[in-house]
């Protein structure tokens, strides 16, 4: 085709239509004269018979033609019939025809025009006119052929008018939904054979048949009427199928001369004839291509032209349709082959033409379907199975003849599916359907491939037709794919959205049928197609992502795009406009929204598959998509609460319960939040981005290039960590969901490679030790060793900026940021041995310290996370737990901690490590943590004067964990003797009431003595020997051994301690006091099985504790006074005489000096330190002294100090204090404690029981009501309680 | 002036920083005396008895694993495995009786061990086999390490101290044959020899043998003659160890005293006095040139570590992390020289790899 043709065929595409009007309306002038005039009365005509049926909606079969109208044109049209069909006017006679006449061959005059005209898609509408005569001339030689045969047929066969009722039944109701279900069970071969006429007779024989036929058939020819017609019918219906076949011509004489008939067309007669033509033709074949071509072009002329005349019912429309779609079913062999040869191309066109307008311009459903159907058929794309598929030279040849309808085709299909939602999914379906079919015809690939690259010299005689074939070219196919694109894209765009899911699952075939086909004609559309497949996969109907995903999965298993360089580089080029818009989307778009952008991003990348290793090669790609990634990935970070969750546990006692073991449960990834999105389905999305990028691309140019994002600015640090874990999960194929396999996956060794550089990265000083607290008592040492962010990125700086950068301002902000960085690469870390399995053991020696570090992080959020990743790890490597995995791997936890001890400067975290250790081991831990508690405790003699803190955080969890292991024998008994004491108390309160008398108390003495002086003791069980027996028991063995053997490690640890705790209990800190405190207090408890030591210690302790106790923060005096308790559990004797001595006398003096201030003051003086002290001495005091089993005359001291503090005029709460004390004391010695408490204050005269006994005289007795009476009242009765309550409980003796 | 080549890396992490424009005669020792000491890049735990003997075995390719063999007092021989840090095998072979030397034969499956025991193995290693293929009894009862010296393929040769107590006897193995025994003169009064060194010259040259006497002397021997080739006193308390550089006929030698020996060897093979170096702690136990002769290391009874520029006998740092005398201490052999390490062992029963090669 030369290029003004082609120019031309562009232009004249849009315009084809309007220029066929014209075209027409000329050649009519040139052609018979008349003007408009005819046209327009026909059309009036038309109008008004339309009007008058619609009207009228009665056409039943089989009803007498009563219709004056009806009646008067069929007088005339048989009156015609005679000279119409005998000769053949010409058709410019046409015009000088009654104007009754006119129709008929109007439009067999339209049809001609319209046939050649069409046929190119008016592509060179101008030169086809020349052709016109050419294309008529078959039509006027099927009209000299068939007359003569059909007066030959002599009308003998009566007609069988029993069967017309059967007929009638047989025959459509008015409503095409009835039509459409009678069209259907005909289409079948077996129509006439109905079971529906079981009692029909059969006539098998083409003799029987002829005679049944000929009646009817000769009667139509004389009358076209309905009536007629449904003989005719009725007839038909009990031909056999092979008799049928017979006289199959002979049949369709009389129809095909009914629609032929001059003058004025009767629709229903016309419409029955087109479905009787119908019911004939599914029930025979069409073998002769010239039958074929003939009922093809007297079928078309049924239709409407387009813009021509007004249209007919919709009913005649319908049967006009549906009898093409008979006709080229029953179409076969030769005659189809020969009906697509170029020199049928005018016929086709112009039916193809009639088709597309009737499928685009009706409003009725039904006839689009139809028109749609029928051009599928049409165009050879039926997939019905009678279409055998077309041979390859075939489908050659179809596709040069269809190249010229495409562009007309598939503009006007493009029109039909961007049309009103309200014409219905099918409609828009099939035209897809359509529209990929003959796109996908014509462009194939292979066909191009095979054409020649010079049009074929025309033969001469064959020249004019030759002309209008296509020349499928590069030229050619390079323009069409550029027109085809858009109207693709404009499709894809607009069903993509489609309300209906069917809609969108045709689009899917669409991409898949097209990207199968023309891959490389159509290369350009692929943007838009991929585009829309990929967005499809999240479809909210099941069956529309199902389908996607299999063609998707489809597509990677062909390697189509691995295959195709074009395909990947629009799917690239895609990839990288997204990737472009990418934040700029996640800004605007709502959550759908992005996750649908989302989903395409991930789709793209899917689709690549291994190819993305190429995309990712190009800078300017891995670029934008990095930074598309960084910037969704932004993490919000201004929760507050993060920062201010603490971890507990450590400060306060030792908690069992909240190791490892038990904490912390698989699976739990702390859940982010996003500046941009909210939901979790889009992380997963953006994982699932990162783990494709990961399977498939080059793990080295990844991993370096996130690690440069990752060290190139705080702001992406996050994200780039993020980006990375996943990458590498992705890279392991864990968690990955790709469509194909990668070529070659990963080996491990260069796996490991990666991880060990980012797990370097990660746990670099710089990286790793962020502020993420502000705690007064950290801080100072964060800020001296952790080199600012900033600075970091200075290679070198981490090691020489010792110096602080106090001016940096660290916010919530920052701090929270620096939680989730920490983190996020602890979940990496966690990820990467979960990715290297037991291959990770190897990489503990590095990684195992620092996640140990951060277990014992303060702040919540990271110790969990923290131990989250050990239970990784744990679960990794194989170890059963995390204290199996922190006692296999304790040589080199020790070695960080050793070597990192040399530094405290720089790493106050060691001391932290050994401490989640100790947390989270159990006692064989020990051995193997020896050697370095030996080298925290020379590292503390060495520095106790800035790092004290830090070193008593770590000896307070080896102690407790000391405690905690081997506590179980000491506390035990411990609390046995308790009982014993408590219980030997009880008795001998009891036996003490019993035997209150003297008389009595002397005889039990005596039944004692006289016991004992038996030696009968041992079973009597009586208050002495239960006193001592606790108390000796444990002595003998402890006492005889431990001069010789040496100390177990715990106890000697706990000793070591203690020696430092001595020189440290008088640090200037009050914070460092307290800790120490802490810490003698859970030595003793460790040194409590082994006196012989415990009691040097505590000599040399006491000065110092003496202190505490005296003069000190009231804080520091009530942790002296509980270290003072449990010390006195163990050495009571020896800490008595010294209390009592040393302390005691300044504390009540204090006391008592101190309580006239405190009685006087008002509230205020709560705050005040004095209060504190003296609250702190009065709750400390009485259990101090019935640990220390203080003697009376201490005890009285005590009582008269802390006397003055019942008064009512004391604040309240040192009077409650003062209570306790009085309350301890009633334990200790209950009779002079209510001896001393009556002596204030007796509410009850005691009444002796005989005469003959002095009265009881109690100071207290008849006093006034005072300051100390309430609090007094309230102690003796409970006093009362108590000795009650031992009576109750304890046996009589 | 500093080499700034031998400095660098002498640190805990990485490069010493460095200004661009580096004029490193001055700047260096000021940014060196800022750094902190410079940490062990692993401290090997394990042993459960005071080290005595160091030997790296790490020549071999990518799938060989890199392997310390240390010895220690309580008669083990352990095997470490310089990627997980861990003892690979401990072989027991000198019944419980402190291992003093350690040396390979071609690669780490053969090793040669000298015990307290008065034996010297040959230990089989390969494929995980852990027995002594044969032994070499030398009765004497001194500290002498023995010196092994490849002098062709599968030709070694081995200086021992043997029974007699001024005795020096050099064995030929494997085969066992004795070469020679190196007797000082009659009325020499050296004592005990205290440590040896077999060297060879340029190819092809004979080997020689120093060994350090406990009257602090210093002997070349001629192996072939079995005579002395020069004498030098070099110390006034007994020679406990020594190395010698062959390419620079120039050795260095410690001894109980606070004085590091360096001496010369001229045309004339006659031992001279070079240069003294005065620590500031008496006593060396172990000295070891690096094999590309830029630095040397000695063990100190002071718990430490020194390490001199070998050319000029310059102080370029002390390496302080033990707590007890440092028995030995061991080059590494690694192929690649960032790879190479320091290794040190010492009584406290820690071994400490350092890594204080040059980065370039």
């Amino acid at each position: 085709m030369d290029e003004p043709q082609r120019q031309r065929l562009h232009a004249l595409l849009r315009v084809a239509q309007l220029r066929q009007l014209l075209l027409q309306r000329r050649l009519r002038k040139g052609g018979h004269g008349g003007g408009p005039a005819p046209r327009r009365a026909c059309s009036a005509r038309g109008r008004a018979r339309r009007g008058r049926t619609d009207s009228n909606p009665v056409p039943q079969d089989g009803r007498p033609p009563s219709h004056p109208a009806t009646r008067g044109q069929r007088a005339a049209s048989t009156g015609r019939q005679e000279g119409q069909a005998t000769q053949r006017p010409p058709s410019g006679a046409g015009g000088r025809r009654a104007a009754h006449a006119r129709p008929v061959g109007e439009a067999r005059q339209d049809a001609a025009d319209a046939r050649c005209l069409f046929v190119r898609g008016g592509a060179c509408a101008v030169r086809a006119t020349a052709t016109f005569l050419t294309a008529l001339s078959p039509l006027i030689s099927l009209g000299l052929f068939v007359a003569p045969r059909t007066r030959a047929v002599p009308p003998s066969l009566p007609a069988r008018e029993g069967l017309t009722p059967g007929a009638g039944r047989r025959c459509p109701a008015a409503r095409p939904r009835g039509r459409a279900l009678r069209l259907s069970s005909e289409g079948e071969p077996a129509g006439p054979s109905h079971p529906g006429h079981p009692a029909m007779a059969v006539f098998d024989t083409p003799q029987e048949a002829f005679g049944a036929l000929r009646p009817a058939c000769v009667q139509l020819t004389k009358a076209q009427t309905v009536e007629n017609v449904a003989q005719l019918e009725a007839r038909l219906a009990a031909v056999g199928a092979g008799a049928l076949q017979e006289l199959q011509e002979y049949v369709l004489f009389p129809l095909r001369f009914a629609l032929k008939v001059p003058g004025p067309r009767r629709e229903r007669v016309v419409q029955r004839v087109l479905q009787c033509l119908s019911a004939v033709l599914l029930g025979t074949r069409v073998r002769s291509p010239r039958l074929l071509r003939e009922l093809l072009s007297e079928l078309c002329s049924c239709l409407p032209a387009p813009h021509g005349a007004p249209a007919p019912a919709e009913e005649l429309q319908l049967a006009a349709v549906r009898a093409l779609l008979a006709l080229m079913h029953s179409a076969q062999g030769d005659a189809i082959v020969a009906l697509y040869q170029p020199s049928c191309l005018p016929l086709l066109g112009f039916a193809v033409s009639l088709l597309l307008g009737l499928a685009e311009r009706e409003r009725a459903k039904q006839i689009k379907l139809a028109a749609l159907e029928c051009l599928q058929v049409l165009l050879l794309q039926c997939e019905c199975q009678e279409h055998r598929c077309l041979r390859e030279e075939e489908a050659q040849r179809c596709g040069d003849l269809f190249a010229s309808f495409l562009p007309g085709v598939s503009i006007a299909l493009s029109r039909i599916i961007a049309g009103d939602v309200k014409q219905g999914h099918r409609t828009t379906v099939s035209a897809i359907r359509l529209f990929y079919q003959i796109v996908g015809l014509v462009m194939a690939d292979e066909q191009l491939a095979r054409v020649p690259k010079q049009k074929e010299k025309p033969s001469v005689e064959q020249s004019r037709i030759a002309e209008l074939i296509v020349h499928r070219g590069p030229e050619w196919s390079r323009s069409t794919s550029e027109k085809l694109s858009l109207l693709l894209r404009k499709t894809v765009e607009l069903s993509s959205v489609h309300s209906h899911w069917k809609v969108r699952l045709e689009l899917v075939e669409l991409v898949q049928h097209l990207l199968s086909n023309c891959r490389l004609s159509l290369v350009d559309s692929f943007t838009h197609l991929l585009k829309a497949l990929v967005g499809l996969v999240n479809d909210e109907n099941s069956e529309v992502q199902s389908r996607c995903n299999e063609v998707l999965r489809g597509i990677a298993e062909q390697q189509v795009i691995a295959q195709s360089r074009a395909l990947a580089d629009v799917l690239s080029e895609n990839l990288h406009s997204l990737a472009t818009a990418l934040p700029r989307l996640m800004n605007s778009q709502d959550d759908t929204g992005k996750f649908s952008t989302l989903s395409l991003l991930l789709g793209y990348l899917k689709l690549l598959g291994p190819k993305v290793n190429v995309v990712l090669n190009s800078v300017s790609h891995l670029h934008r998509l990095s930074k598309a990634l960084m910037q969704v990935l932004e993490l919000d970070v201004t929760d507050v609460k993060i920062v201010e969750d603490r971890r507990w546990g450590c400060v306060g006692g030792y908690d069992p319960s909240g190791s490892v073991q038990h904490g912390v449960q698989k699976g739990r990834c702390q859940r982010k939040y996003f500046r941009f999105f909210t939901e979790e389905k889009i992380f997963q999305l953006l994982q699932q981005v990162c783990r494709v990028l990961g399977y498939y691309g080059n793990i080295y140019l990844l991993v370096d290039h996130f690690m440069g994002l990752y060290s190139e600015s705080a702001v992406y640090r996050k994200q780039a960590a993020m980006v990375l874990n996943e990458l590498i999960a992705g890279a392991a194929g864990v968690g990955v969901d790709v469509l194909q396999e990668r070529e070659v996956s990963l080996s491990m060794d260069d796996l490991k490679g990666s991880i060990m550089s980012i797990l370097e990265e990660y746990t670099d000083q710089a990286n790793w030790y962020l502020v993420t607290s502000i705690d007064t008592e950290e801080v100072s040492h964060e800020q001296l060793s952790v080199p600012r962010s900033g600075l970091a990125a200075l290679p070198g700086a981490a090691s020489s900026s010792i110096l602080p950068s106090p001016e940096q301002h660290i916010t919530t902000r920052t701090m929270n940021s620096n939680v989730w960085q920490l983190c996020i690469q602890l979940e990496g870390v966690g990820c990467f041995a979960a990715v290297l399995g037991r291959e990770f053991r190897l990489l503990l020696l590095s990684a195992l310290y620092p996640v140990l570090e951060k277990a014992g992080d303060k702040t919540l959020l990271i110790s969990e996370t923290a131990q989250g990743t050990l239970v990784d790890i744990c679960e990794a490597c194989g170890y059963d737990s995390v204290q199996s995995l922190i006692n296999e791997n304790s040589d080199y936890l020790v070695n960080g901690i050793s070597l990192n001890l040399r530094q405290l400067a720089h790493q106050p975290h060691a001391a932290q490590v050994l401490g989640t250790m100790l947390r989270h081991s159990d006692a064989s831990l020990l051995p193997l943590v020896e050697d370095v508690i030996q080298d925290v405790l020379s590292a503390l003699d060495q520095s106790y004067n800035d790092q004290a803190s830090t070193f008593l955080g770590v000896l307070h969890s080896l102690m407790a964990a000391l405690v905690q292991w081997f506590g179980l024998s000491c506390s035990k008994e411990h609390q046995q003797r308790q009982a014993a004491e408590g219980q030997s108390r009880t008795l001998s309160h009891i036996q003490q009431e019993i035997t209150s008398q003297e008389v009595e108390r002397f005889f039990l003495d005596y039944i004692k003595q006289k016991q004992i002086a038996e030696g009968n003791f041992s079973d009597s069980g009586d208050e002495e020997a239960d006193e001592v027996s606790p108390l000796a028991k444990p002595e003998p063995s402890n006492c005889d051994t431990e001069g010789e053997t040496p100390l177990p490690s715990h106890a000697q640890l706990a000793k070591d301690v203690m020696e430092r705790c001595i020189h440290l209990l008088s640090d200037r800190n009050l914070r460092v006091r307290l800790k120490v405190l802490d810490v003698l207090e859970l030595c003793v408890t460790v040194l409590h099985p082994h006196g012989n030591h415990l009691l040097p210690m505590a000599h040399r302790v006491w000065p110092a504790l003496v202190t505490r106790l005296i003069s000190d923060d009231p804080l520091a005096v009530l942790r002296a006074f509980k270290v003072l308790c449990t010390l006195a559990q163990k050495c009571g004797d020896f800490l008595r005489q010294r209390f009592s001595k040393d302390v005691l006398p300044k504390l009540t003096s204090s006391l008592l000096s101190q309580a006239a201030a405190s009685a006087r003051a008002g509230p205020v003086y709560n705050h005040t330190l004095a209060y504190k002290l003296q609250l702190a001495v009065l709750q400390g005091l009485g259990s101090l002294c019935e640990k220390l089993d203080m003697g009376e005359s201490d005890l009285n001291k005590v009582a008269d100090a802390c006397l003055v503090y019942l008064s009512a005029k004391q604040p309240m709460k040192l009077q409650e204090a003062a209570q306790s004390v009085f309350r301890h004391l009633m334990r200790v010695d209950p009779d002079s404690t209510w001896l001393f408490l009556t002596e204030v204050c007796c509410p009850h005269p005691y009444e002796p029981p005989h005469a003959s006994l002095q009265p009881v005289k109690l100071r207290g007795m008849g006093r006034q009501r005072n300051e100390f009476t309430d609090s007094i009242l309230l102690l003796l009765e409970e006093l009362q309680q108590r000795e009650s309550a031992g009576a109750q409980r304890a046996p009589p003796p | 002036m500093l080499d700034h080549s031998k400095l660098r890396g002498i640190t805990s992490k990485g490069l010493l920083p460095c200004p661009p424009c580096c004029p490193c005669r001055f700047a260096l020792p000021v940014a060196w005396m800022a750094q902190p000491p410079p940490d062990p890049h692993f401290v090997l735990r394990g042993t459960g008895a005071a080290v005595h003997a160091l030997h790296f075995s790490c020549g071999g390719g990518e799938p060989d694993i890199p392997v310390l063999f240390s010895g220690s007092e309580n008669g083990f021989i352990h095997v470490w495995n310089l990627k997980t840090h861990r003892v690979d095998a401990a072989l027991d072979g000198h019944g419980r009786k402190s291992v003093c030397g350690l040396k390979t034969m071609d690669g780490k499956e053969r090793l040669l061990s000298q015990g307290r025991d008065q034996r010297i193995c040959l230990w089989d290693l390969a494929e995980g086999r852990t027995s002594v293929t044969d032994s070499v009894f030398t009765e004497n009862v001194g500290f002498c390490r023995c010196s092994l010296l490849k002098v062709a393929e599968g030709r070694w040769l081995m200086a021992t101290a043997a029974k007699a107590l001024e005795e020096v006897q050099v064995l030929e193995l494997p085969s066992k044959t004795s070469v020679c025994t190196l007797k000082p003169e009659v009325g020499a009064k050296l004592g005990m020899p205290m440590c040896l060194k077999l060297w060879q010259g340029s190819c092809g040259s004979q080997p020689s043998l120093l060994a350090g006497y406990e009257d602090g002397s210093v002997l070349l021997w001629n192996l072939s003659t079995g005579k002395v080739l020069s004498q030098l006193i070099c110390h006034q308390e007994p020679v406990m160890s020594l190395d010698f550089d062959s390419e620079k006929a120039k050795g260095i030698s410690g001894s109980s005293e606070k004085v590091l020996s360096i001496w010369s060897l001229n045309e004339q093979q006659n031992l001279q006095v070079q240069k003294t170096h005065r620590l500031v702690n008496a006593g060396i136990s172990d000295i070891t040139i690096r094999p590309d002769k830029k630095i040397l290391a000695t063990a100190g009874w002071d718990h430490r570590i020194r390490i001199f520029g070998w050319k000029k006998l310059k102080p370029l740092a002390v390496l302080d992390y033990h707590t007890a005398t440092v028995h030995s201490v061991s080059f590494s052999d690694h192929k690649s020289p960032s790879d190479r390490l320091l290794a040190a062992g010492a009584k406290d029963h820690r071994i400490s790899i350092w890594s204080i090669y040059t980065q370039t």
